[in-house]
């Protein structure tokens, strides 16, 4: 035990000390916010270039401007003013189009004049301005036609942890900005491991170090301490993440209609149930992936070739994050529900079912069993590796010879 | 492949052992294998009567032929944290690790990154690193490599002193003279198998001939030498002769026949050399 906590403090304190820790923990921390605070930005930029001037038709333009508003920036009206001229828009650099509203006999047409026609979407005019179109072409009052064209639709949900839409949306991108958070930990920090191990070996001090700690402490040591800075890591991002998704991004306010239609989400949504699912899973992941590449580690004579064996270990984590992605939109689906018992690939894809639906606790209790005992074998299977690869100099074992390592 | 068989001696507590032999010849294996780096698949490895287990191990302590050290770390916390490892707990841990510091005369790299120094202060940190715990049994591969003579000196200093504080030393290491100086015993190893073993004298008792050196260079002398059963001539320095006789000739009879002819200058049995034994073993297994 005691040789254990001291390759754990040591390897701690040698972790935190070290460059590379300090750099990822500060560009994790980036990356988060640009998560959060990127979709507030760019709505901020879209607004900006969606602000619009209504022109025309006095009576269209009084009735079209609270319909506009779903999708635009009505900055200005100018009821009656049927002619625009590019001064008009010169003139007011705040706004990026004129739309005009004509009206002849049952025939409404509409002109939009903008500084850049890529930023005003037909479609979504069409959309906005149907019920004012509609108006004119059948001379029906526009209490009667509000009514025909609000078709009554009804979402009942039925196997679904959120009461809205609006929740379940939020609930996905949280479990999306976790699952992140989940790949790059584990990533980079079972590569840290792998490195960390290689240079033991190719500094030639694994032989000192083996002398004096059993094989076991010392792997399981490192190990420990990098899933607690790991975790260090994960929390300080976690709360980076509360700061900025505590208090939505709003842009800065332009008027109510902006702040209404800011996109935003709030890391309020995650429940107790996701935390622990996400720390249950994170570990169970971390200590699978981060053992194996330890052994790999073990097996390189030059830091040049861990690029190399890494390699192949890397393609189940990309695979689980990946089927992750998937069971966030569809948690249910077979493929979804059978890789979520498999070792490696279930840390992800059964946590991304739990955030987002309502897993049977009893798929979660035997994705949890079936992984321990996964985590035990590969530990075991890795200390064999690790104890004899940290010794092998020369050439690279082959797969053989790992084989008959395991089997010993 | 197998590295060593047959391979076995013991060695008397608070002696200091030699363990010698060419390259390959299984002498870092058999190191490895009483550090417990390696498992034998056959025999025992015993310290104090028991066999070794990984208690007893942490009371050793082991300098490897291949030097490494955590390059970033410095060289106070690389001590200290070996001590650690070896179950030293504060305030012993620093106060030992200074200790070395001063003793090996690292004061001014104490707070130096490893990588920072020389490849021979390097090798004094990592013998401080072996030996900061007062090992039991200190197992050394090849102590030597690459020290040059000043801190070659101070490493046998520092070996002859923790032999005075009661610790069991194993050396291997292809500097003859400074394991004749240090060592009780030795045991020589060669294709994995043991050649010889014992003391000094031992070893010397079991050599067949000897040598003499006479003085003048006289054909009287030379004649009174050839009549000896088994003597040869070996070629010898201008105005000596050199002579090897069979191990149990009394040598006080050639010297009265001798001085009987001649006014003898010189008459000397040369004892063999650790390194004399060494090569002939070397060469009889060859």
């Amino acid at each position: 035990m005691n040789e254990f906590i001291t390759v754990y403090s040591a390897e701690t304190m040698r972790r935190l000390r070290s460059r590379i820790f300090i750099v990822g923990v500060l560009l994790g921390a980036v990356g988060i916010g640009l998560i959060i605070k990127l979709p507030t930005y760019m709505d901020t930029v879209m607004n900006q270039a969606n602000r619009v001037a209504l022109a025309g038709d006095a009576a269209l333009v009084s009735q079209a401007e609270p319909l506009l508003r779903k999708d635009y920036h009505v900055v200005r009206t100018m009821p009656g003013k049927t002619t625009v001229a590019p001064s008009d828009l010169t003139d007011t650099k705040k706004i990026s189009a004129i739309i005009v509203l004509r009206r002849a006999g049952h025939a409404m047409s509409v002109a939009v004049y903008a500084r850049d026609p890529g930023n005003i979407t037909v479609s979504s005019l069409r959309r906005d301005l149907l019920p004012i179109s509609m108006q004119v072409a059948t001379g029906l009052p526009r209490t009667e036609l509000a009514k025909a064209m609000k078709l009554p639709v009804t979402v009942h949900a039925t196997n679904s942890k959120f009461g809205t839409a609006a929740q379940a949306n939020d609930a996905r991108i949280i479990a999306y900005i976790m699952l992140f958070s989940l790949y790059i930990l584990i990533m980079i920090n079972s590569q840290l491991i792998m490195s960390s191990v290689a240079e033991e070996k190719t500094s030639r001090i694994a032989e000192m170090l083996v002398a004096s700690v059993n094989p076991s402490a010392l792997l399981s040591g490192k190990i420990a301490a990098s899933a607690t800075l790991a975790i260090v890591q994960m929390i300080i991002w976690i709360a980076i993440g509360f700061i900025l998704g505590g208090h939505p991004g709003a842009p800065p306010a332009l008027d109510a209609a902006d702040a209404s239609r800011a996109t935003t989400f709030s890391l309020s949504n995650v429940s107790a149930g996701d935390i622990a699912g996400f720390a249950a899973f994170f570990l169970l992941g971390y200590l699978q992936v981060s053992t194996m590449f330890a052994a790999v580690g073990s097996l390189v004579n030059r830091t040049e070739d861990l690029g190399a064996l890494a390699g192949p270990l890397v393609i189940p984590i990309v695979a689980a994050f990946l089927i992750a992605m998937t069971a966030l939109g569809a948690p249910n689906t077979p493929v979804v529900i059978i890789t979520s018992f498999v070792p490696l690939i279930a840390p992800f894809v059964m946590f991304a079912r739990i955030v987002v639906s309502d897993v049977p606790a009893w798929q979660i209790a035997v994705s949890l069993a079936i992984n321990i005992v996964a985590t035990y074998a590969i530990a075991v299977l890795a200390g064999k590796i690790y104890r004899v690869g940290m010794l092998l100099y020369g050439r690279p074992p082959k797969l053989s010879q790992i084989w008959s390592v395991i089997r010993s | 492949m197998r590295a060593v068989r047959d391979v076995s001696f013991s060695i008397a507590a608070g002696s200091t052992f030699g363990l010698l032999g060419p390259n390959g010849a299984g002498k870092t294996t058999t190191m490895r294998m009483i550090v417990g780096i390696y498992m034998p698949d056959g025999g025992s490895i015993q310290w104090k009567d028991a066999p070794i287990d990984t208690r007893m191990r942490r009371r050793f302590g082991y300098l490897p032929e291949e030097r490494g050290l955590y390059g970033r770390m410095d060289v106070r916390e690389q001590i200290a944290f070996f001590g650690r490892l070896h179950g030293l707990v504060e305030p012993d841990v620093s106060t030992r690790t200074d200790r070395w510091i001063e003793n090996l005369e690292l004061n001014e790299y104490a707070k130096r990154p490893c990588a920072e120094l020389s490849k021979g202060n390097q090798q004094k940190v990592q013998i401080a690193c072996a030996a900061v715990h007062n090992p039991e049994l200190l197992v050394l591969d090849e102590p030597f490599t690459g020290l040059d003579p000043v801190n070659a000196d101070m490493l046998l200093a520092t070996l002859r002193e923790l032999k005075r504080n009661g610790t069991t030393l194993i050396l291997s290491s292809h500097q003859m003279w400074q394991l004749e100086q240090l060592c009780d015993n030795f045991c020589i190893i060669t294709g994995g198998e043991n050649r010889a073993s014992g003391t000094l004298a031992q070893l010397r008792g079991a050599w067949t001939t000897r040598v003499i050196r006479i003085e003048p260079a006289s054909p009287a002398v030379r004649g009174v030498l050839d009549r000896v059963p088994g003597a040869r001539s070996l070629p010898g320095e201008e105005g000596e002769l050199l002579y090897e006789v069979p191990a149990g000739t009394e040598l006080p009879v050639i010297l009265r026949d001798l001085v009987a002819v001649e006014a003898v200058t010189r008459f000397e049995a040369i004892e063999p050399s650790l390194h004399d034994i060494y090569i002939r073993t070397i060469e009889g297994a060859a």
